[in-house]
């Protein structure tokens, strides 16, 4: 039996442990799918596959058991599932009935956002659709998530760029009436950046994270949504050598940055990735240039907002797999 | 704006009188004519306002007595003799006098519950004829913290004064004195006639509760006892809303209620 | 008079207008919502007939034009107190029946309760004149009829749209205008007389102040006070005095919204504290928007519009809660008549009360 494995992976389908049998990958950015798509996904399990769907971290789905064999005719079915949901966003996929174009870049995941939770600051699926348009179909191996407020439930601080909504809250103290509210809330589940005074709120900018809390607990309307913005954070991840949180690289950065920076990186990469290996994940390779070749290389015609800040270094917390510390005598539990 | 009720006036303070560690009494210049049981507004600028019961007046002076509770009264107790403050008032309804006439009165008055009653304790004192009788029952936390000491043994020259305190300590209590709530000294309280009987009762809620029980228990009807209810008041113009209970707003119909109305207020 | 008006001519007629009144309107605030991209309907000034929202319920009501969140009462200096300075133009305001009558209860409660009336209130009253917004059916939760504010005709005159025009019914002294820039044609205004939840209301609520219907309040509401600020009918608040940072000496003094049912609302100084229990805040309020204020004005205070429902972010609804209290009595009437085994005559609910 011959088969071009890298051909195969690009296609988006498994080697598995079985040599006749493959796993399909479908992709589902921002995890939204039209529920019209569930007959598909069933058809090609049932018929194809072993009759299962495995729903994936990356909220996409994968359909094991089908024989290597039928990876064509397989393809020719779920490319309506490509069209609507890469082709229409404006994904360029060359030949949709041929099946994924790249599996590097991996699907961008996102919470489910301000069409449904209520604090949410951002439409996180819309922002998911446009950076798949930004950056699929690609080969380099990036995660991307995408997070409608600070409780980061999507987990982007486990990716190597996520994004979480902030927006401006905007305060007026004519319609405040004092109940301190927002004032509290803010103490107890955020960052503790409002003060009473005078019996009006001071928010101290600095410690703001953007959250909107005070907007949803305000009764009068006194805090409002000012303009969307987004923090990002970058180079978290897992793995076999050194899992850790991402680190903050910026916050108050617009829409358009964001964009730009998630482009950006695929240049960087291409500049700095080690060809003599298989793949590299970029986040080794941000620890082989440093962050600084990272930032000025990402932010390369990048017009930030006046609001937006970036980091003056990168510090990520983490480990490395340290057997040694395990071994040791010290902890006795 | 003609006609602003929120607008306060300036008065000077007269003197200014130690009572307890926590209290203090000051004679204020300004012409108010109150009725015994009204209150006035008391601002500082920048600090803000309270409620406070007259405790006393003359035609050109009112009397305040204030205890340290809160922001605004711990800002006052740093006043001192001509220094000025603000008032509006006086604010609402005081205790019908009228209705004692040729009664056996009865007053009893817990802590600063005794302020109220002063100008009323004065009243009588200065036509004692118009009473069948009084009797002053005073209650305090300790021999510390017994207000209105002078005035208390004057009282005593020609009515039934009695103090009681919750406990003791080395500082006297004036004679009779007693040690227990005041509610225990109204079982043995001489009372001829409960028809010809009147009380008043000023106090902390449980105190009153208590108190007026007993006093239900010696003969009076529910509409023969007067209580001064304290509740916040806030603008004293019926308008804030912070004082009322019911259909009923404490600083326009009170504060100073007639038992059978104030045991009907479920707060 | 009923007239016919083009949404050009009314523009104009509100341009004529605008010298002589501030106008306000329920509008559309983009963005303005609690939530991410929405929007919130609320009261503005305007200047065209486009920017009035007719198809939705506006969340806060127009009591905030003649009853600020905030308003200074005076500044002071160390010695001298200053008024704030008003604006001497008259005030025109778009608004509902309910919300009409709303403004009739806040007249009672600002002016007529305690023998003087509130000179703020007072001035900006003298000066404000309405617009009927007709209401051809209702929105979620509205139950006017069932409070007998669905019909109040004490406007300038009545608005409704209709195809890209207004049909109108003009009184007073804009007849003039009207005749100059609208056409003649008769017009009534409609009314709301039916609700799809009526709401029936207790004789007397007062009995079931100790009742443990109450406590499923205690736990379900978070004291947030929304119900009490987009009321129409809440007028509770609190005074203020601040000072100015650099010149303690130099301040305001301030009257603000307050609600019963926040934390603090009936906090004594030195710390007791009335109503701590939120069931308890509660029954304060509703027995005050049903029974209470009526045993003083004749008039009950709640008038239907049903905004404590919608705002409410633990979906507690007054008006469910009205007609449980109604049931309840139902109960206890027919429980009592069963026990008395007279279910003929009529038997009156021994109040409760400590």
């Amino acid at each position: 039996m011959s088969l071009n494995t890298k051909k195969l992976a690009k296609n988006a389908w498994r080697v598995t442990k079985d040599r006749h049998l493959t796993c399909l990958r479908i992709r589902v950015p921002g995890g939204h799918l039209p529920a019209k798509f569930f007959p598909i996904l069933q058809e090609i399990a049932d018929r194809f596959g072993d009759g299962s769907v495995h729903l994936t971290t990356r909220q996409g789905f994968e359909i094991p058991g089908i024989a290597l064999a039928a990876t064509a005719e397989v393809n020719t079915l779920i490319a309506p599932l490509i069209r609507e949901l890469e082709v229409d966003q404006g994904v360029q996929v060359p030949a949709p009935e041929e099946g994924y174009p790249a599996a590097g870049t991996r699907n961008v995941v996102a919470c489910i956002g301000n069409r449904v939770c209520p604090q949410a600051v951002f439409d996180t699926t819309s922002l998911a659709y446009d950076i798949e348009k930004t950056i699929y179909p690609n080969n380099p191996h990036v995660k991307i998530a995408v997070t409608g407020c600070p409780n980061d439930c999507v987990k982007v601080h486990l990716h190597d760029i996520g994004i979480i909504g902030q927006v401006e809250p905007i305060y007026d103290p004519s319609r405040c009436i004092g109940c301190q509210a927002c004032v509290k809330n803010c103490r107890q589940v955020s960052t503790g950046a409002l003060r009473f005074h005078n019996f009006k709120v001071q928010r101290d900018a600095e410690r703001c994270l953007g959250c909107g809390e005070c907007v949803l607990k305000c009764p009068t309307g006194a805090w409002s949504r000012g303009g969307q913005y987004f923090r990002v954070v970058i180079m978290g991840r897992t793995g076999k050598k050194n899992p850790r949180l991402a680190a903050p690289f910026l916050e108050w950065a617009d829409r358009e940055t964001v964009l730009r920076i998630c482009r950006n990186l695929y240049d960087y990469i291409d500049r700095h990735i080690d060809r003599t290996l298989a793949k590299e994940h970029v986040g080794y390779i941000v620890d082989r240039t440093g962050y600084p070749t990272f930032r000025d290389e990402v932010l390369r015609d990048v017009v930030l907002s006046p609001r937006a800040k970036v980091a003056g270094f990168f510090r990520p917390s983490g480990y490395l797999y340290d057997k040694s510390a395990l071994a040791g005598q010290e902890s006795h539990i | 704006m003609s006609n602003n009720p929120y607008l306060p006036f300036r008065a000077p303070i007269l003197s200014k009188t130690r009572q307890t560690a926590v209290d203090w009494t000051y004679h204020i210049g300004c012409s108010l004519n109150p009725v015994p049981g009204q209150f006035v507004e008391v601002s500082l600028p920048g600090v803000g306002e309270c409620p406070i019961s007259i405790s006393d007046f003359t035609p050109d002076s009112v009397e305040l007595t204030i205890r340290r509770v809160g922001k605004v009264t711990e800002n006052l107790s740093r006043l001192e003799e001509a220094d000025y403050l603000y008032l509006r008032g006086p604010y609402g309804q005081g205790f019908p006098l009228e209705q004692f006439a040729g009664r056996h009165l009865i007053i009893a008055a817990g802590g600063t519950g005794l302020a109220p009653v002063k100008s009323v304790i004065r009243h009588f004192a200065e036509r004692p004829e118009t009473l069948a009788g009084l009797t002053i029952l005073a209650g305090f936390k300790s021999p510390e913290d017994i207000l209105f000491r002078p005035e208390l043994e004057s009282w005593s020259r020609s009515f039934d004064v009695q103090v009681t305190v919750d406990q003791v300590c080395d500082v006297p209590v004036p004679s009779p004195g007693h040690v227990g709530l005041i509610t225990a000294l109204i079982p043995d309280l001489a009372i001829p006639s409960p028809t010809n009987t009147r009380a008043i009762v000023v106090g902390p809620p449980a105190m009153m509760k208590f108190t007026c029980a007993e006093l239900l228990r010696r003969g009076l009807k529910e509409d023969q006892i007067w209580v001064s209810l304290e509740r916040r008041m806030s603008c004293g113009l019926g308008k804030c809303g912070h004082c009322r209970v019911g259909s009923t707003h404490v600083c326009l119909d009170g504060p100073v209620f007639n038992y059978a109305k104030a045991r009907k207020l479920v707060d | 008079m009923g007239s016919l008006i083009e949404a050009a001519a009314l523009d104009e007629l509100l341009r004529l207008l605008k010298p002589k009144y501030r106008i306000y309107a329920p509008v559309r605030l983009p963005g303005k919502g609690r939530f991410s991209d929405t929007d919130l309907i609320g009261y503005a000034e305007i200047n065209r007939s486009r920017d009035i929202v007719f198809n939705e319920r506006s969340y806060f009501s127009p009591k905030e034009i003649l009853f600020p969140v905030n308003q200074t009462l005076f500044y002071f200096t160390e010695s001298q107190w200053r008024e704030p300075e008003t604006d001497d133009r008259e005030i025109l305001v778009f608004l509902r029946s309910c919300d009409l009558e709303a403004v009739k209860r806040l007249d009672q409660a600002l002016l007529h309760n305690g023998p003087y009336p509130d000179s703020y209130y007072q001035e900006a009253r003298a000066k404000v004149k309405f617009v009927l917004m007709e209401c051809q059916e209702e929105f979620e939760g509205c139950f006017c009829a069932s409070m007998g504010t669905n019909e109040s005709r004490d406007y300038a005159f009545s608005i409704r749209p209709e195809n890209g025009a207004y049909l109108c019914d003009v009184r007073e002294d804009l007849e003039e205008l009207f005749g100059r820039l609208g056409k003649p044609r008769e017009h009534e205004p409609a009314f709301v007389r039916e609700h799809k939840n009526p709401v029936r209301l207790p004789d007397n609520p007062e009995a079931f102040s100790e009742h443990p219907f109450w406590r499923e309040y205690s736990e379900r509401c978070i004291a947030c006070g929304r119900c009490n600020v987009v009321c129409p009918t809440c007028s509770c608040f609190s005074l203020q005095d601040i000072f100015y940072d650099d010149n303690p000496k130099v301040g305001e003094r301030r009257r603000v919204w307050a609600g019963c049912q926040i934390d603090g609302f009936a906090d004594l100084a030195g710390g007791h504290s009335y109503r701590r229990d939120k069931g308890e805040r509660m029954r304060y309020k509703v027995l005050h928007k049903i029974y209470h204020f009526k045993e003083h004005f004749g008039v009950n205070l709640c008038v239907g519009c049903g905004r404590c429902d919608y705002a409410c972010p633990e979906y507690i609804s007054f008006s469910r809660c009205v007609n449980k209290l109604a049931e309840l009595e139902d109960s206890t009437k027919a429980e009592a008549n069963r026990k008395l085994g007279d279910t003929s005559a009529a038997v009156e609910v021994k109040k409760d009360v400590k």
